[in-house]
């Protein structure tokens, strides 16, 4: 039976069912007690000890499927239900039990169930085949990109200040030229946080003067401050959730943003990045994978388009645009939907939640007219901490033609304009500063 | 009370159906492996589809007591697991102050009286001063016990770490007493309602089932089930109403318990079909918020 379920457990991990030696022992043991007669307790048996995860359900049912052979011939009972006990169920039993237990049951049956390929060709092909990006994606990606790539790109300061790169407007259009331009300056933007935020940290470390205490201390000194004891804040580990629109528009703040986060942030189970253009998808791993110039399985640099938002922010040598396109369950072409985005989030176990949450959102609020939604957004903000927003975009144009950010800024405790690089560093340094 | 030796998935199913609970194979199953393989049952699923019923029915399919641990963020050690019971200490330690003094009486320095104290005091720490919590009560408990440790979602991770420890062995470790271990190896259940994401090691330990919101044909079985009064057109007009409900963006999707507080609610005042001026009276059973209400009602009369 165990190299058999072995080679199930195999198909399952190749499909990113995760399951350990240790489940595949619980599963052994489940199928033994249970039995290969009852094909639906068989399963049963096999999901609640290799499936831990509700994602997984359905690429087990597919594996099961394709390994397990349903019945070939079923007869119906009175009620309409596959008869358990007919003969087909029974040839089914003879077969499972072929499969589970090769040594137990020899004969050609057993002898072709287990010469036979663990998976059949289409199933084998899909998992083989890495995630293709849709070109009809890229097409209107690359249209939508042509068109203002060539355009003057405007900046709204004057003076020298317009001229230095922290300022340029990150929703002009740029081309990844000036994007990689803009990137050069990022590690100097980094040092510089960095310096703020460890200054802060020895002034956090040193304390504030305990007033109630420095009174009771100095009694005896006929109450001249002679002693000053100083009251440390205590020292919290705090959980962020980094919610990010990618859709056109703001793609390149969020690149770069995730950039500098990335340097006083550790990304794992603390610290999750949640991307979104009409549903949110969590893309921590991927993400992290990107900042350390790993290449993703789905990665592929080939496919990616130079015209794409993102593609000159490359922190370790993998544009910020490919990363994008190598996430199957973006759509990156869907018009932004906020209002539906936090519905899903606050359904799903994505949902930031606990007294430890800080949840930054970086977005311009634009629905498309959609419904905003914005109770989900005060449900999933009664849950945190504290909620920051940057805004990749003037203050002046907040509010107009499809904005809803009015409607969701009385749930929101921070307000970051984040047009440029210094708006994103100064949420970036909100956001440490509330963590 | 059931025989363990007799336990099957059939017979579960059976004895939950007789007592008012549909239940599917899949949870047959996996409480039949947990039975006999002695691991843990971690039910995963939305608010209000019987989690915590099925602990409640298998305790009392056992003849168990039924010993639930209701998490929430900040639980820590000492609500779950022991704490001292520093007043009986207290109260002891004033009563026996006389006492105390006697024997002490006879010490001839400080040195030889920190001995002989020493040496009385660890009675203030034995387990008679011992206030055992959920998890310690599950872990000594001489009878058989049914351990729910629901909403674990709900707790802290360095909580679920903790309960890791205690789940692998069935042991608790007290410094001033000892290493306490399971006379028997209660019967553990897990609920979540998926707000947040369990580790794997506490996965891993675990039977794994998903109970989502029942089909059509299940829901309908436990509002004629549950809600006799009702009549089968009424039954299968509230399931159907309940499960387009649940496809609508609401902030609380309706539970299995809200449909049939509302079957129950329709029976009550009378209704035979669902009218409009019966929804508005009797809705507040199925939906519990303001916005929600307002949502639904607003469709309804889109739709009219």
């Amino acid at each position: 039976m165990i190299p058999a379920l072995s080679r199930f457990v195999e198909a399952l991990r190749r499909e990113g069912i995760d399951a350990s030696p240790a489940e595949t022992v619980d599963a052994t043991r489940a199928v033994e007690h249970v039995g290969p007669e009852n094909r639906e307790r068989f399963r049963d048996a096999l999901r609640l000890s290799l499936v831990k995860r509700r994602e997984g359900l359905a690429a087990f049912a597919r594996v099961f499927d394709a390994f397990f052979a349903p019945p070939a011939r079923g007869r119906r009972d009175r009620k309409g239900e596959r008869s358990t006990t007919g003969a087909g169920m029974r040839s089914t039993g003879r077969a499972l039990e072929a499969t589970v237990r090769p040594g137990s049951a020899p004969g050609a049956r057993a002898r072709r169930a287990a010469a036979r390929p663990v998976l059949p060709a289409s199933i084998r092909s899909d998992i083989e085949r890495s995630p293709r990006v849709p070109t009809r994606r890229i097409g209107r990606l690359r249209e939508a990109a042509l068109a203002p790539d060539g355009a003057p790109s405007e900046v709204s300061r004057s003076g020298a200040a317009a001229e230095r790169p922290e300022y340029r407007d990150l929703t002009r259009p740029l081309p990844s030229s000036e994007e990689r331009a803009l990137a050069a300056t990022i590690p100097g933007l980094v040092d510089k946080l960095r310096l703020r935020v460890s200054r802060r940290a020895r002034r956090a470390r040193r304390g504030r003067i305990w007033a109630r205490r420095a009174f009771r201390d100095n009694l005896s000194r006929g109450g001249v401050p002679f002693v000053l004891p100083r009251r440390a804040a205590k020292l919290r580990r705090s959980r962020v959730v980094l919610l990010v629109d990618v859709s056109f528009s703001t793609a390149r703040a969020t690149g770069f943003f995730l950039w500098m986060a990335s340097a006083f942030l550790a990304l794992g189970r603390r610290t999750r990045v949640i991307a979104f253009v009409d549903r949110p998808v969590d893309i921590t791993s991927e993400v992290d994978a990107w900042i350390r110039g790993r290449r993703e399985p789905g990665v592929t640099r080939s496919a990616v388009s130079t015209r794409v938002p993102g593609a000159g922010i490359r922190p370790a040598g993998i544009g910020f645009d490919a990363l994008l396109l190598s996430i199957p369950h973006l759509n990156l072409s869907a018009p932004s939907d906020y209002g539906r985005t936090f519905h899903a989030l606050l359904r799903s176990r994505m949902r930031p939640a606990g007294r430890d949450t800080v949840l930054v959102v970086l977005g311009d609020g634009r629905t498309n007219r959609f419904e905003p939604l914005a109770w989900s957004l005060d449900e999933i903000t009664r849950r945190c901490r504290c909620v920051v927003w940057l805004v990749p975009e003037p203050r002046g144009r907040w509010g107009t033609g499809d904005s809803a950010l009015p409607e969701y800024l009385p749930f929101v405790d921070t307000v970051v304009e984040a047009r440029d690089l210094s708006g994103l560093a100064r949420g970036l340094d909100t956001l440490l500063r509330r963590a | 009370m059931a025989n363990t030796d007799s336990v099957t998935p059939e017979r579960i199913e059976e004895w939950f159906d007789h007592n008012g609970f549909v239940c599917t194979g899949q949870v047959a199953t996996s409480l039949y492996l947990a039975e006999v393989l002695s691991k843990p049952v971690l039910l995963e699923g939305p608010p209000g589809v019987g989690k915590t019923e099925i602990a409640k029915l298998w305790a009392r399919f056992h003849g168990a007591e039924l010993i639930r641990l209701q998490c929430y963020e900040g639980l820590d050690e000492s609500r779950a697991l022991y704490e001292w019971s520093y007043g009986k200490q207290m109260l002891y330690a004033q009563l026996l102050r006389e006492k105390v003094g006697e024997l002490l009486s006879g010490a001839g320095d400080l040195g030889s009286a920190m001995t002989m104290l020493r040496g009385q005091a660890d009675g203030f720490f034995s387990e008679d001063f011992l206030l055992a919590r959920p998890l310690l009560r599950a872990i000594t408990s001489p009878e058989p016990v049914v351990l729910l440790v629901d909403e674990v979602d709900r707790s802290d991770e360095e909580f679920e770490a903790f309960l890791l420890e205690v789940l692998s062995d069935y042991q608790v470790s007290i410094p001033e007493v000892g290493t306490l271990r399971a006379a028997r190896t209660p019967r553990v259940i897990l609920t979540s309602n998926d707000t947040r994401d369990l580790s794997d090691a506490l996965r891993r330990r675990c039977f794994f089932l998903y109970i989502d919101y029942p089909s059509l044909e299940d829901e309908l079985r436990i509002v004629e089930k549950r809600v006799p009064g009702a009549s089968a057109s009424l039954a299968e007009r509230i399931v159907r109403f309940a499960q387009s409900v649940r496809r609508a963006e609401l902030r609380k999707a309706p539970g299995i318990a809200e449909v049939v507080d509302w079957a129950l609610a329709l029976v009550a005042v009378g209704a035979e079909s669902l009218e409009r001026g019966t929804l508005e009276r009797t809705l507040g059973a199925l939906l519990k918020n303001r916005e929600d209400l307002e949502t639904v009602l607003a469709e309804l009369s889109r739709h009219r």
